[in-house]
């Protein structure tokens, strides 16, 4: 039995390293039940000003949360804050004074000094007792509930903590709750920084077979060089795609154009699946796209599952670099906001609302943040944010939610109420993504009081994959009200 | 005006190579081969050969075919552009030049190693971007990725579902009677190997809505014919298939494989075109066909060619290729030979050969009282079909 002497399962030195890390968790786990006292209140009241940026920031323009008037009438009585923005009134700010300050869950801070210093948000679930109104101050609580063990992720090495806050109104009132979870971890631990780095020198990929040019189609090619799309036109009137020299309806060679509104709508489309082609990516949408101006086009529709395209859908132009050349392409148009709101008698479990593309700019990803209250530096500056192991700023979760928000009112009108919220994290949304939402009604329940709640099913997908998964339980209005 | 040469000349020989995934020789051999079957079948030596016809995507110059059959004088030699559309558009332009005397027997071939050699099936995506009228018109479309021939006609086949409510089961209904047919013929690379609805539906995608089994097969082969005039035809060996009449067409706005800017795009106008020409010639209609080869290269243009010959009204092809009715024993049986599917693709000519027999009555599925025999060519481009029988004899 000599081998029984054999080497001992680990060295010193990571024996050491499991006794600290437990060390660790013990102390982070002994603040599990602990608030962070009495009731904090938020820096401002619930104001128009703030409610006017979300809006802006999220293109979230349900009258309910801007126009006095129709919200007079509405039936919430007056003007109401997005039930999103829940967190973001009691967000500390960049700057906040000292009275604010060190009065949050400490666990954070032990992490920094352990060295998980990166942070990103994995879930956030709200729960809304009512829509806050103008003028009301809210206070916050918030209680350790969770300390996870140390996990691997693609993001790195790290702790999940999950917190709950409560919100109250002057009075004590509960208005709202929400259940936090963050992965706080050590930078340049994970998957993705690591891919990150080995991308580096990445393989020259063939690009896109080009376009032949000749002198007579120079125009159309030009116009894209510059971002418009441009349409033959023949003073005649009559239009013409693909170009000719000499107009068959009135026999001029002497042909103009004009620049396209960029709208138009689904005529046909195809996946092609096999052969794949290496200069394309997979998978790959070619549209016939008829333009509102009566010609049509052959192109491909981005940003959507070949399953939720349909003939005639509404299609917007973007001019991109697809692979390498520089092609007009269309997504689905973002679907119109609902004006009236639907009632509980118009849905029915299985449907499916459109889906709505988001281009996620800089501007988007900035213009939130701050909206949100929310100044992570990794989601308004690149550098810093690439010094964190990320390959470039990112969305907020407070963003990722009041996208949802919008994505269901906008669905179902202004006057659906929603109840809660809840969503999952997962890739990030970067810029230049595109983030698609889907979403389906997953559950109805009874009506009372002339209200019957909805439950919807919602995701959000990126080029990478999911960013959020989750649903909302909302309020329509009955027939039978 | 109808066509002088209608009813007046006539396929004399047929002759064809095993068709095959690989024919292990060159097209040039399949095509001296094939050519050589056809010549020997109308009962004729070689060196009678005066004129020729062949498509303008034929690998094999005429020259090269008769320095090869040893042909001391060609008198007319032609090419017909536009790919499968050609197909019966090489007898029409054969049976023109007897006719008019540009030459007495006039060959007519394709051959290629389509499967082994040049695929059609991979794509366009290493044509060149130059200022070539060809070039600028895949221009419109391959940058997109739409690059294959199945790609271009599926996007076709999406309007047509979408306007009339046609499925997939229903250009299934299509490939079953193919493979049925092709299940029974020796020569078919699919003998003995039919395929249920069941297995197409499962089949793999190659492009949305387009599933495997809604593809033709890619081949080897080679595929010849001798036309002459009737009044010759009648001595040699082989009693005549009469060119009862054979017509090309090209309709408004017409693209290749991608007419996708007309107002409709769930019609065939440049076949339509040809069939008004051959009923007017031909004084028949769709009741008086017993049988027709109905160019197969995707199922989903089959529907529109049997829409635009009148066998059934607009939008009401999916009903017509339900319950058996283009099998054998159906009322419009549809390629007995298992068509391009099933048997092989020669680029439509292997068709043109089954119309043939089907008129000699020597085919393995022949059709009883096979009077009048359609055949059709290639869809989505300029395209051509003829229309034979025994004569008036
Ligand atoms: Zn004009």
């Amino acid at each position: 039995m000599s081998e029984a002497k054999a080497a001992p399962d680990c060295s010193a030195d990571s024996q050491q390293d499991a006794q600290r890390k437990a060390a660790l968790l013990e102390e982070l786990r002994s603040a599990i039940g602990q608030t962070t006292g009495a009731p904090l209140p938020a820096r401002d009241a619930v104001n128009q000003a703030m409610i006017r940026h979300w809006s802006d920031a999220m293109t979230d323009f349900n009258p309910c949360y801007i126009d006095p008037d129709f919200a007079a009438k509405s039936i919430h009585g007056e003007v109401v804050a997005p039930p999103a923005m829940l967190n973001a009134w009691t967000m500390a700010g960049l700057h906040p004074p000292a009275s604010l300050q060190g009065r949050g869950v400490d666990t954070y801070a032990k992490l920094d000094a352990a060295g998980y210093t990166s942070v990103v948000a994995t879930n956030s679930e709200h729960d809304y007792v009512r829509y806050l109104k103008l003028g009301e101050t809210l206070h916050h609580s918030t209680k350790l509930t969770e300390v996870s063990e140390e996990k691997a992720t693609a993001l790195g090495t790290g702790h999940f903590v999950t917190t709950v806050t409560e919100y109250t109104n002057d009075a004590g009132e509960v208005v709202g709750a929400m259940t936090f979870r963050i992965l706080k971890f050590r930078p340049g631990t994970g998957r993705m920084a690591a891919s990150a780095e080995s991308a580096a020198p990445a393989k020259p990929r063939p690009i896109r077979p080009k376009p032949g040019i000749s002198r007579d189609t120079g125009f159309f090619w030009d116009g894209i060089a510059q971002g418009e799309l441009r349409i033959q036109k023949c003073d005649c009137g009559a239009l013409h795609h693909p170009p000719m020299v000499r107009c068959p309806k009135c026999g001029t060679y002497d042909l103009g154009w004009i620049v396209a509104s960029g709208r138009g709508k689904v005529y046909s489309h195809v996946e092609p699946v096999h052969p794949k082609i290496p200069s394309f990516d997979y998978p790959l949408i070619v549209g016939l796209i008829e333009l509102e101006e009566g010609t049509r086009l052959l192109s491909n529709v981005i940003d959507i599952e070949d399953e939720f395209v349909e003939i005639g859908m509404d299609v917007e132009l973007a001019i991109q670099e697809c692979n390498g050349v520089e092609l007009p392409v269309f997504r689905p148009a973002r679907p119109a906001r609902r004006e009236d709101t639907l009632h509980f008698e118009d849905v029915a479990v299985g449907d499916r609302m459109a889906p709505c593309p988001i281009p996620i700019t800089p501007t988007l990803i900035v213009s939130t943040a701050i909206a949100s209250r929310d100044y992570q530096d990794v989601h308004h500056d690149r550098d810093l944010a690439i010094k964190r192991g990320s390959p470039d700023i990112f969305m907020n979760i407070l963003t990722s939610s009041g996208l949802s928000s919008r994505y269901a009112t906008d669905w179902a009108g202004p006057e659906a109420v929603l109840k809660n919220l809840r969503i999952r994290l997962g890739v990030p949304n970067y810029p230049y993504d595109t983030m698609t939402m889907y979403g389906e009604v997953a559950d109805k329940g009874a009506v009372t009081n002339g209200r019957g709640p909805v439950t919807l099913k919602i995701r959000g997908t990126n080029r990478m994959g999911h960013h959020l998964t989750g649903s909302i339980d909302l309020e329509l209005p009955s027939n039978a009200a | 005006m109808t066509m002088e040469f209608a009813g007046k000349t006539a396929i004399a020989g047929i002759g064809a190579t095993e068709f095959s995934k690989n024919s292990e020789r060159s097209t040039l051999r399949l095509a001296i081969e094939c050519a050589e079957a056809a010549i020997r079948d109308a009962g004729l030596e070689p060196n009678q050969i005066d004129g020729m016809v062949n498509f303008t995507v034929e690998d094999n110059p005429e020259i090269e075919v008769a320095r090869n059959l040893g042909i001391k004088q060609l008198t007319h030699f032609s090419r017909i552009h536009h790919s499968g559309g050609a197909a019966c558009g090489t007898i029409h332009q054969a049976a023109m030049a007897v006719h008019s005397g540009a030459c007495n027997y006039c060959l007519v071939f394709r051959a290629f190693n389509e499967r082994s050699e040049t695929r059609f099936g991979i794509g366009v995506q290493d044509r060149p971007a130059t200022a070539n009228s060809a070039d600028v018109d895949f221009g419109w479309s391959s940058p997109f990725g739409l690059l294959t021939p199945a790609s271009w006609v599926a996007m076709f086949a999406r309007r047509y579902m979408h306007e009339y409510g046609a499925t997939s089961e229903d250009f299934g209904r299509v490939a079953v009677a193919d493979r049925k047919h092709a299940a029974t013929n020796p020569e078919a690379f699919f003998y003995e190997r039919p395929i249920t609805l069941k297995e197409h539906q499962e089949s793999r995608w190659i492009v949305k809505p387009l599933h495997l089994l809604d593809c033709c097969q890619e081949s080897d082969g080679g595929q010849a014919f001798v036309v002459t005039t009737l009044e010759r035809a009648k001595d040699l060996a082989q009693p005549p298939a009469v060119i009862a009449s054979a017509a090309m067409g090209s309709g408004e706005d017409q693209q290749m494989m991608k007419s996708y800017y007309r107002d409709e795009i769930t019609g065939i106008p440049e076949m339509g075109i040809v069939a008004q020409q051959l009923w007017r010639d031909t004084g028949l209609c769709a009741d008086d066909i017993q049988t027709a080869v109905i160019y197969d290269h995707f199922t989903p243009l089959v529907l529109p060619q049997l829409e635009e010959f009148g066998f059934c009204k607009p939008g009401e092809g999916k009903d017509f290729v339900k319950d058996g009715n283009i099998e054998l024993g159906g009322r419009l049986p549809i390629n007995p030979n298992g068509g391009q599917l099933g048997e092989a693709y020669i680029h439509g000519m292997n068709g043109i050969a089954e119309g043939v027999r089907q008129v000699r009555g020597t085919s393995v599925n022949q059709v009883p009282d096979a009077e009048n025999v359609l055949v059709t060519a290639g869809t989505a481009v300029p395209t051509s079909a003829l229309i034979l029988n025994r004569g008036n004899a």
